[in-house]
């Protein structure tokens, strides 16, 4: 009897859009050779809402609502960078009080991305636990911003010059509360996770990225700094009051995924230090630069009268970006998140281009994963810890 | 006034124009379509090794296009890092721009994104395709005279 040989054809298989963890809708379209894989496509434009195209037709105050949609972890780098923008165009100073706070801010929102990513990722991995304990740590956050700024995650927070509104009191209390248990927590995530032999089995050792390939691919943020690069925009930039305050970059030097997660662990160590600095030292004084509202020249009145009442859309006068351009970033979690903005002498900027982390460290996804195992491509993209909406945008 | 790098350039005899510098003191470059691919080699040789981000615009409705590349050098201990954007300008019947993924790998991704999203062809990279709209998309969204399709504004009658 004839025995047929098994042919040996390449596999295409797809990832759908759909994932069981949070990562969102990215759909990978893999060639396997068996469990190896070959090649890896990713297609995104899955959550494309055209948030480019729609800041071409708001002031900055009406566009605040749709950044926290961007990176929806993260939402207080989102905030930032779009009131940056302005800000260093109209050479507008932000108060001290207010910079401490926003910097405070910002520290926990990055300390809540990480978490979030670490929950994800161990369960991709398998662990199912550390989804549950991320989740209790961040409701105290999701609990302190709501007490701050009055939502739990899409908080319209930031203004240019400054904050919307001050610190409730006795709010700096409970947020050194907050970073005590913290420490606390993270000890417990180090002691379940970091020398569990199984985890290290599944990412040591697994998508390595050498320094100038870190380089060469744009990559930023912690895939940056796991493979040695000591490159922290918040050192190299000096922006808003980190220079004032005692951290250092958290490093590895591997470049694998191992090297990934612990620089997101120190990094959320690192925070705890900066945010109990910044409480410890947050000055008197005001929470805004209430020049920004101020507007002298009384524009288009013919178009304010009775007959033109139903005409169109009239903003209100609000901030005018002048006709320069400007290239601002800041350090999100994910990476460096950049705002292009080339402003019109109106409140409308003429383009506004959003420079995603996970847009761009997900661009050496397809290299990371040839000659590695089926299993391996959900620990390297948990690693690369990209999410949908900015990526997609 | 020129800036280090433009006066670095003259010196080298390359024809480049400096568009002076930007709100934050970045110098500015313009490049011809035609010299972008040897210039940046020459720019990644000079120690810019850094695509920080690649972008596209419509300068003017009916105009050109522009193509801006952010670079900077990232060095260890390094304080204030160099930074240069240089723009590329194509016209709009046919642009058509060298691209700059085999010197940078970091534009992959950035490069089909302005593509798709302005209509900007770059020549030899791999897999020039739509990223953020489906495939079969037609159109360049981010242009200034882009009407989008099937979509209607309640109008007053008067």
């Amino acid at each position: 009897m004839n025995v047929t040989t098994t042919r040996k054809d390449l596999m295409i298989v797809n990832m759908g859009p759909h994932h069981p963890s949070m990562h969102g809708v990215l759909r990978l379209i893999l060639t396997l050779d068996g469990e190896d894989v070959i090649d890896c496509e990713p297609i995104l434009g899955y959550l494309h809402r055209g948030m480019e195209k729609i800041a071409e037709n708001r002031t900055v105050i009406q566009y605040l609502p749709y950044v926290t949609r961007w990176d929806y972890l993260a939402t207080m780098f989102t905030e930032a960078i779009t009131v940056n923008g302005p800000e260093q165009l109209g050479n507008i100073q932000v108060p001290k009080r207010a910079s401490y706070i926003r910097v405070i801010m910002l520290e926990l929102s990055r300390i809540a991305s990480h978490l979030l990513w670490l929950g994800p990722f161990m369960a991709d991995i398998g662990a199912q636990t550390p989804f549950f304990y991320i989740f209790r740590e961040r409701e105290l956050v999701y609990d302190l911003f709501e007490a701050a700024t009055g939502m739990r995650m899409m908080h319209n927070y930031f203004r240019i010059g400054g904050v919307a509104a001050d610190l409730p009191y006795g709010w700096i209390d409970k947020c050194l509360d907050f970073c005590d248990y913290f420490l606390t927590a993270v000890s417990e995530y180090q002691k379940l996770i970091t020398r569990n032999p199984i985890f290290l089995e599944r990412v040591e050792g697994v998508g390595i990225i050498g320094p100038e390939e870190a380089i060469n691919w744009g990559l930023s943020g912690p895939m940056l700094r796991a493979s040695g690069i000591q490159w922290d925009l918040r050192k190299v930039d000096h922006y808003e009051c980190y220079d004032e305050l005692d951290w250092e970059i958290h490093w590895q030097k591997e470049g694998d995924s191992l090297a990934r997660y612990l620089v997101r662990i120190g990094e959320m160590r690192e925070s705890i230090k900066i945010i109990q600095q910044a409480l410890e030292g947050i000055p008197g004084g005001p929470y805004e630069n209430l020049e920004t509202r101020c507007f002298a020249r009384e524009r288009d009145p013919e178009w304010n009268d009775f007959e033109y009442r139903f005409i169109s859309k009239k903003p209100s006068p609000t901030f005018e970006l002048p006709k320069q351009e400007l290239y601002v970033r800041v350090e999100a979690p994910k990476g460096e998140l950049g705002i292009f903005l080339i402003g019109d002498q109106s409140g409308f900027p003429w383009r506004w281009k959003i420079r995603p982390p996970g847009f761009i460290n997900l661009q050496i996804l397809p290299q990371l994963v040839k000659r590695m195992k089926l299993a391996d491509i959900m620990t390297i993209l948990g690693s690369i810890d990209i999410i949908m909406g900015e990526v997609d945008r | 006034m020129q800036g280090r790098l433009s006066a670095w350039l003259v010196k080298h005899g390359l024809v480049h124009r400096s568009l002076g510098f930007d709100y934050q003191g970045i110098e500015t470059l313009q490049i011809k379509p035609e010299d972008w691919h040897s210039i940046a080699v020459i720019l990644y040789v000079y120690g810019y090794n850094y695509l920080r981000s690649q972008c596209a615009y419509d300068v003017a409705p009916g105009g050109l296009l522009a193509s801006v590349y952010h670079l900077t050098r990232i060095e260890y201990g390094v304080d204030q890092p160099e930074e240069v954007c240089i723009k590329v300008f194509a016209p709009r019947r046919n642009p058509r721009i060298p691209s700059v993924f085999w010197i940078w790998k970091s534009a992959d991704f950035q490069e089909r994104e302005s593509y798709d999203m302005l209509g900007i062809c770059y020549d030899t990279h791999p897999r020039l395709k739509r990223i953020l709209m489906p495939e079969t998309w037609i159109g360049w969204p981010l242009r200034k005279d882009y009407i989008a399709p099937n979509f209607y504004e309640i109008q007053d009658a008067h």
